[in-house]
């Protein structure tokens, strides 16, 4: 390492005495050219890494040169080239496809080399952090609002105890009010941290008590961070967290590993160390006198190694109490790093005044996040819904009309630019687009199957493979993106606990127009009346002028409609594939089936059962999403089982077998 | 079905013709494909065309096993996979450890000191289950090490997880499209189930290297193929006749009667529950039989085999060779799983229209799906419905 | 005396066998990728790779006097027929060499055929490692070559202290984040700052999840993600980021399955600082490169089409075969294979790509942070390093060893000094 950095600097040396030479009289006299100090750290600017940078910019900074800020700048946001044949740093701008360098100290233009000619300097995101946090104190009192937010940004993302003063120097002077509130807000979280006094510390402390935020409970978990120790007496000094008792908080051999590794006991002989040992006193084919074909149970051998023991070759074993001795003769204990126990005290204290508002914020959090994945349940399966309750059709294709309305959502962004425009024209047209087929299917398919309900459930099966084949032909296999507008792409947070994302919302919303709407149709107008009277008797419905046919038509359409609909929603927030449907429809079955056919409130029911399950689910086990689903279908199993006609059971047609 | 005029005492095989017909025809098959096998016979057919045949011959037994739950006794089971599979990760399991184990114990054979049983158990985990990061021999492996206890698997896994399902679900009557989908979510749950990779089935990975067949590693795989493929066929035989005899008889009846109208023949006086979870059951065991002799054909199981679509195709080639005749279930799963690697295996021509290049490979579901729907819409008894028309004449 | 006699015969029948008479024209390459199912996505490209590898080798005067012909199968993604395709090819198609397969439960399904009928397949994709068999050349990156200089990186250049490892539940994240788990922990990050996740395959509902990684910063520790979350599931995934506002600069997330490919499906623009490892990226500005690059926008008439790492790794692959063919002047998979065994070949990233004789190649590591174009900015490229067929960081494999020309063996327990086996783990 060493060697390499001094040939760098051997190397760079005459580079720097022939620039200087070259050096224009009158411009060196002005200003010391920035070339030259540049090159003193060729090596660590062309190739920066996070360890290697901080001493190299403290350097820089300390020349107190006035283009250095600037070019430290320019170097983090990537816009520095080095040029290897000479070693020299350049500015650039773009000149159609090639590059101009210009040259660091003049601003004249140099060359226009060819893209392998020259290296684009590329700092990484944690030399750049290191660089935003040496610039903090210029930046601070930037005219630009933006420049001082950002340096506040690389407070709270590298916090040093020099921060201090210069961010409260700049308090004074801020004009904007709401950084002005979070300078002070980060002046706490540094104070609490770096103050040189304990009672100012204290008082910061003290005034992060009770908020949630993540930056102060970081800043108050680190203060109260710990390590384990083990000893054979509580060391006098150290700022204790807690006693451990072996054989409540730990196991004994948890203990005893821990004696182990702080090398306070000698590790324990397993089962390949025995093996190991035995193998190495093999003599004429027997361990201590026992034949080695017999050593193949642990008896024998111990049974060998005590004959060893005892011919004095090997080291007794340990006795088998040992262990519980060594654990015994010590104490095992967490310490606290921060050696000051008031401070730990009051970070305690102050953490502690979260907890309970912590709790009840991550409960909001998970309904929160239940009730999203309940409106999506809902949305995908009330078309569904629809279609199997009034008609007692089983629609296996009910998942590709999803699909459909997700890729007419895709199309529609492939010609109109503007996301908030297309998707004003995507939502009705993948309604258009589903119900159409829906009919379609209806008419040709569904019609003629109406005695056999098994077998419309094989037939649209059949529509349902042919139609996830054929997407596949058209738009092939990769994902395809269907971006939400700007204004649907961020999140709703009321905190840092309770959070959710604009699009999730506006699906909620989305939902709850739907769930509106059906009810309105079925209830107030002609067409639900008539769809409730098919539903309930066809026959009689017909009798009384009725067109059942027409009926199911519209109601098939309707439902693939809203389906159409749902695609788009779901493919602005997950992904959009063929085969998007089918991950849908067994869940949105389930929805249907554990709400109750053939109705609205039945389905609402259904999905927010299924999603708050889900998550509940998830909750118990965050490490595992699969298998959280897995639970939840068996819990539907056996839900149906108690009560097949679902929560809210219905009668009619639907109802009748 | 029943013919009035033939008195019960005569023998099923007279009255039901059909089964010796094909029975002699599998017999012929089975006879021509040893003939023409690169095993014993004249090479033509190839090593791995044999074993294609010998798993058709096993998704044959299990399309007929579900003919007979649904296409006789009405029941829609979109979950007849998930037994299947159980029965392939029974034998699975075994194959594997009884594999692992013969590499285990040669490779310990070099060792200056005889392993122990834990550390050849715990290098056999190991080994197993080092591609899913764990090495410890799940309790689930109690009895991989004993060929027979795992046979006995095959059997009463899926034997009693379709008991306790069906009585669970024909207790609480759920029938029609309902027990479908809870079918269908049965086999979901199960597949999603094994997918985790801690439940100790090796999750995404399953099982794997199943063809190489513990004790007979020194015999090429072509005779070993041959082999499978006899006792598919035999397999086949057997469960045909079973069934055939099954439906023959009163029991048939009943089983169409529940078919036609559930409640009147409730209202006869049939525990027509008893009924269902009987047909259920031993339809389930038949499946499970049917997977454990599958898999070592195949190779490898793992959970996507029973994920729903592989049920809902299984209904597919039932209804396509035509429902409630036991020789349709075979002619459809024979028909379709042949057309589909065909198809898909670029045996198929392209086929150039000028504008546009039919390539069967990303056609061939297209026209699968169509086709199904078709025969759905035109022709319900499916094709041997087509068979029947040839033998009665009119 | 005697042996020396006989390996001069060796030699000279070597040499008399002038490779037209020995060879049987043409010479047939297999591609067993699948071109429908869920996989088709990823493998489809690398089937229209390999065409197009062999028509440029034909353009060039074929191989041993023959022309090559490609034979290509379609497994259809289903595991099964991976085994079933790769016997059909071996026996039936006769094929000399065999490229495919992406996922490791599908090359595991082939293994055993590959083993049976000692044929030889060239295997492009990362993967978890812990295998090495006779019969595959494993030219995607080891976790070696990928997950560990990525891990480190964290470590060092972004002072990472508490990770969120969140993968598709199989294999490969499975066993990556075993070793990672291990890793970091000698690296003396406690377990309580590792949080695992895994979802299933097409998981789209990621809001729980990223809010739980957010607020694993409550610890105080810097946070950074490890994603080996694998196909369409990442689009949810980056959404929900986006959605979250998770900028890079705060948690970055570093993945091990998104490249070029998987961007294109996509918004980058608000994922711009996050990053990937991989051993090639399209960007890489090198001659070779843009050569490729042209030759295969030439090739699928599509100048929109990416290039990834994969496809660097057929390209190594298949040239490294040529030429592995032509020194040993024939195509049979003994000679072959002895022949690949320090076989070098230009990476297109520049350096010098090395097929060891743990089957496995020496690759540089990259680094890239994605860009508002779909593309990656290289930030950190490393000498190549040697893929590791079995891990030092996991107790179990740390002891084994492959090396298949002085040992003769994949699975070489160094500890007992004896060969675990000959065939592999499937």
């Amino acid at each position: 390492m060493r060697l390499t950095a001094l040939l760098s600097r051997a190397v760079t040396m005459p580079v720097i005495l022939a620039w200087l030479l070259f050096l224009p009289p009158d411009e060196a006299g002005a200003q010391p050219a920035l070339q030259p100090l540049l090159q003193e750290h060729q090596a660590e600017l062309a190739r920066p890494s996070r360890s290697t940078i901080g001493p190299v910019i403290a350097a820089l900074l300390a020349s107190d040169h006035p283009g250095i800020t600037d070019f430290l700048r320019k170097w983090e946001a990537r816009e520095v080239y080095l040029r290897p044949e000479d070693g020299l740093f350049f500015y650039a701008e773009k000149t159609g496809s090639r590059l101009r360098l210009i040259d660091i100290d003049s601003g004249a233009a140099v060359a226009e080399p060819g893209s392998r000619e020259i290296e684009q300097i590329r700092p990484n995101a944690g030399v750049r952090r290191e660089v935003a946090a040496a610039l903090v104190p210029f930046e601070l009192n930037a005219a630009d609002p933006a420049r001082r937010a950002a340096a506040l940004d690389a407070i709270a993302r590298s916090a040093e105890a020099s921060q201090i003063a210069p961010l409260r120097e700049s308090i004074g002077t801020e004009t904007d009010p709401a950084l002005k509130i979070r300078k002070e807000r980060l002046l706490t979280l540094l104070t609490a941290q770096f103050a040189p006094t304990r009672s100012e510390r204290l008082d910061a402390i003290a005034g992060l008590a009770g908020d949630i935020s993540i930056e102060a409970r970081g800043v108050l978990n680190q203060l109260t961070a710990t390590r384990d120790g083990v000893a054979a007496a509580l060391p006098a000094g150290a700022n204790i967290a807690r006693v451990l008792e072996p054989g409540t908080d730990l196991t004994e051999a948890q203990a005893h590993d821990r004696l182990v590794a702080a090398g306070l006991a000698p590790p324990r002989q397993t089962a390949a160390d025995l093996r190991d040992v035995l193998a190495q006193h093999i003599v004429e084919g027997a361990v201590g006198g026992v034949p080695l074909h017999r050593l193949n149970t642990t008896a024998e051998r111990i049974r060998a190694y005590e004959a060893l023991e005892r011919a004095g070759t090997v080291p007794p074993r340990a006795a088998p109490d040992e262990m519980a001795r060594a654990v015994a003769a010590h104490v095992f204990y967490t310490e606290y790093l921060q050696p000051d126990p008031r401070i730990t005290q009051a970070a305690e204290d102050a953490l502690a005044a979260t907890t309970r508002t912590l709790g009840l914020y991550q409960v909001a959090d998970l309904v929160l996040d239940g009730l999203s994945l309940a409106s999506i349940f809902f949305l995908a399966a009330i078309g569904l819904a629809i279609t199997f309750g009034v008609m007692g059709v089983i629609n296996m294709a009910h998942g590709e009309f999803i699909m459909m309305g997700a890729y007419t959502g895709y199309v529609v962004q492939l010609f109109i630019p503007d996301y908030t425009i297309s998707l004003l024209i995507a939502l009705p047209l993948a309604f258009v687009v589903t119900f159409g087929a829906g009919v379609a299917m209806e008419r040709l398919v569904i019609r003629h199957l109406y005695t056999r309900p098994l077998e419309t459930l094989l037939a649209t099966f059949g529509i349902s493979i042919a139609l996830q084949q054929l997407a596949k032909n058209v738009f092939g296999t990769q994902a395809r993106p269907l971006t939400a507008p700007d204004w649907l792409s961020g999140a709703l947070t009321l905190n840092d606990i309770v959070g959710i994302s604009t699009i999730r919302v506006a699906i909620f919303v989305l939902a709850l127009i739907f769930l509106a709407l059906l009810l309105f149709i079925l209830r107030r107008t002609r067409l639900g009346l008539e769809v409730r009277a098919v539903t309930q008797n066809p026959g009689m419905a017909a009798s009384m002028g009725i067109n059942p046919d027409r009926i199911n038509m519209l109601t098939f359409g309707l439902g693939s409609g809203i389906a159409g609909i749902a695609g788009v929603a779901i493919g602005l927030y997950a992904q959009v594939t063929s085969e998007m449907g089918a991950n849908y429809i067994v869940q949105s079955f389930m929805t249907v089936v554990v709400g109750g056919v053939g109705n609205v409130w039945g389905t609402l029911a259904g999905a927010s059962l299924i999603g708050f399950l889900q998550k509940g689910i998830e909750w118990f086990n965050p490490s595992n999403t699969l298998a959280a689903q897995t639970y939840m279908i068996l819990f539907i199993i056996l839900f149906i089982q108690f009560r097949p006609k679902g929560i809210v059971a219905l009668k009619g047609r639907a109802a009748g077998d | 079905m029943g013919n009035p005029d033939i008195t019960p005492r005569q023998s099923f095989l007279a009255r039901t013709p059909s089964v010796l017909w094909f029975l002699g025809l599998l017999g012929l098959f089975t006879l021509g494909v040893t003939v023409l096998a690169e095993g014993f016979g004249m090479a033509l057919l190839s090593t791995s065309m044999v074993k294609i045949l010998g798993m058709t011959l096993c998704l044959c037994l299990i399309a007929v096993a579900m003919d007979v739950v649904w296409g006789y006794c009405g029941i829609l089971s979109l979950g007849h996979f998930a037994f299947f599979g159980l029965g392939g990760y029974a034998i699975g399991m075994w194959l594997m450890y009884a594999r692992t184990e013969g590499i285990v114990i040669e490779s310990l054979a070099n060792a200056p000191i005889p392993p122990t049983q834990e550390e050849i158990t715990n290098a056999i985990a190991t080994q197993i289950f080092g591609v899913v990061g764990s090495n410890e021999l799940p309790a689930l492996w109690t009895f991989a090490d004993s060929l027979a206890m795992q046979l006995l698997f095959v059997v009463l896994v899926p034997g009693l997880l379709a008991l306790v399902f069906g009585w669970l679900a024909f207790r609480s009557r759920v029938t029609g499209v309902y027990l479908s989908i809870l079918t269908q979510a049965m086999t979901l749950a199960l597949s999603l189930y094994l997918f985790q990779n801690d439940t100790g089935l090796r999750g995404n990975n399953g099982l794997s290297g199943l063809q190489n067949i513990p004790g007979l590693l020194h015999l090429p795989q072509s005779t070993i193929a041959l082999w499978f493929f006899w006792a598919s066929a035999a397999a086949l035989g057997a469960g045909y006749l079973f069934f055939a005899w099954l439906v023959s008889g009163k029991f048939g009846s009943v089983i169409r009667g529940i078919r036609d109208n559930e409640a009147r023949v409730r209202f006869l006086g049939y525990h027509v529950e008893s009924y269902k979870l009987v047909v259920f059951t031993l339809t389930a065991v038949i499946s499970g039989l049917a997977g454990a002799l599958y898999y070592p054909q195949a190779g490898i199981i793992n959970p996507a085999e029973i994920a729903p679509i592989a049920s809902i195709y299984l209904a597919v080639w039932v209804a396509i060779g035509g429902r409630g005749r036991l020789y349709g279930a075979v002619i459809g799963a024979a028909l379709v799983s042949l057309a589909s690697s065909w198809f898909t295996g670029g045996g198929a021509p392209d086929v150039n229209l000028g504008f546009y290049t039919i390539n069967w490979t990303d056609w061939w579901l297209v026209l699968l799906g169509l086709g199904f729907v078709a025969v759905t819409l035109f022709f319900p008894r499916g094709i041997g419905g087509l068979f029947d028309l040839l033998v009665r004449k009119p | 005396m005697k042996k020396t006699v006989l390996a001069g015969l060796a030699t000279s029948t070597a040499l008399f066998a002038a490779p037209a008479l020995a060879q049987d024209c043409p010479i047939k390459v297999g591609v067993l990728h699948s071109l429908s199912g869920t996989m088709a996505i990823s493998e489809t490209t690398l089937k229209d790779t390999v065409l197009m590898l062999v028509e440029q080798q034909n353009a060039r005067g074929g191989l041993l006097g023959c022309q090559i012909e490609a034979v290509v199968v379609d497994p259809a993604s289903d595991w099964p027929l991976f085994a079933e395709k790769a016997r059909e090819l071996l026996t039936v198609s006769d094929v000399d060499v065999i490229f495919g397969s992406w996922t490791s439960v599908s090359r595991k399904s082939a293994l055993p055929v590959l083993e049976e009928l000692n044929g030889l397949m060239f295997y492009p994709v990362q993967y978890e490692g812990e295998e090495s068999s006779r019969n595959v050349f494993y030219t995607g990156a080891a976790p070696n070559q990928q997950a560990i200089p990525a891990v480190d990186y964290f470590l060092d250049e972004l002072g990472v202290k508490s990770f969120a490892l969140l993968g598709t539940d199989y294999v490969y994240p499975r066993t990556t984040n075993n070793i990672l788990d291990s890793y970091l922990k000698s690296k003396g990050i406690p377990a309580e700052d590792i949080f695992v996740n895994y979802t299933p395959f097409g998981h789209s509902d990621w809001a729980t999840i990223v809010a739980d990684v957010v607020a694993l910063g409550a610890s105080g520790k810097r946070v950074g993600v490890i994603s080996t979350i694998n196909g369409d599931a990442n689009v949810g995934f980056y959404k929900e980021l986006a959605a979250q506002g998770v900028d890079a600069a705060d948690i970055p997330v570093v993945a091990f399955s998104v490249g070029e490919e998987e961007l294109s499906g996509l918004d980058t623009a608000p994922l711009v600082g996050h990053l990937a490892a991989w051993n090639y990226f399209q960007s890489a500005d090198t001659p070779e490169n843009e050569a490729f690059i042209a030759a295969w926008h030439d090739y699928i008439g599509d100048t929109s089409r990416v290039t990834n790492d994969p496809m660097e790794a057929h390209y190594i692959g298949f040239n490294m075969w040529v030429n592995a063919v032509t020194e040993a002047g024939t195509t049979d998979v003994d000679a072959v294979r002895a022949a690949m065994w320090g076989q070098e070949f230009p990476n297109l990233t520049g350096g010098m790509a090395v097929m060891n004789t743990n089957h496995h190649l020496s690759k540089p590591v990259l680094i890239g942070e994605i860009r508002a174009d779909g593309q990656f900015d290289i930030i950190s490229q490393t000498e190549e390093v040697p893929g590791d067929a079995w891990t030092d960081h996991l107790p179990e494999s740390a002891p084994l060893k492959s090396d298949w020309k002085d040992l003769g063996c994949g699975m070489f327990n160094t500890e007992t000094a004896t060969c675990v086996q000959m065939t592999s783990n499937y």
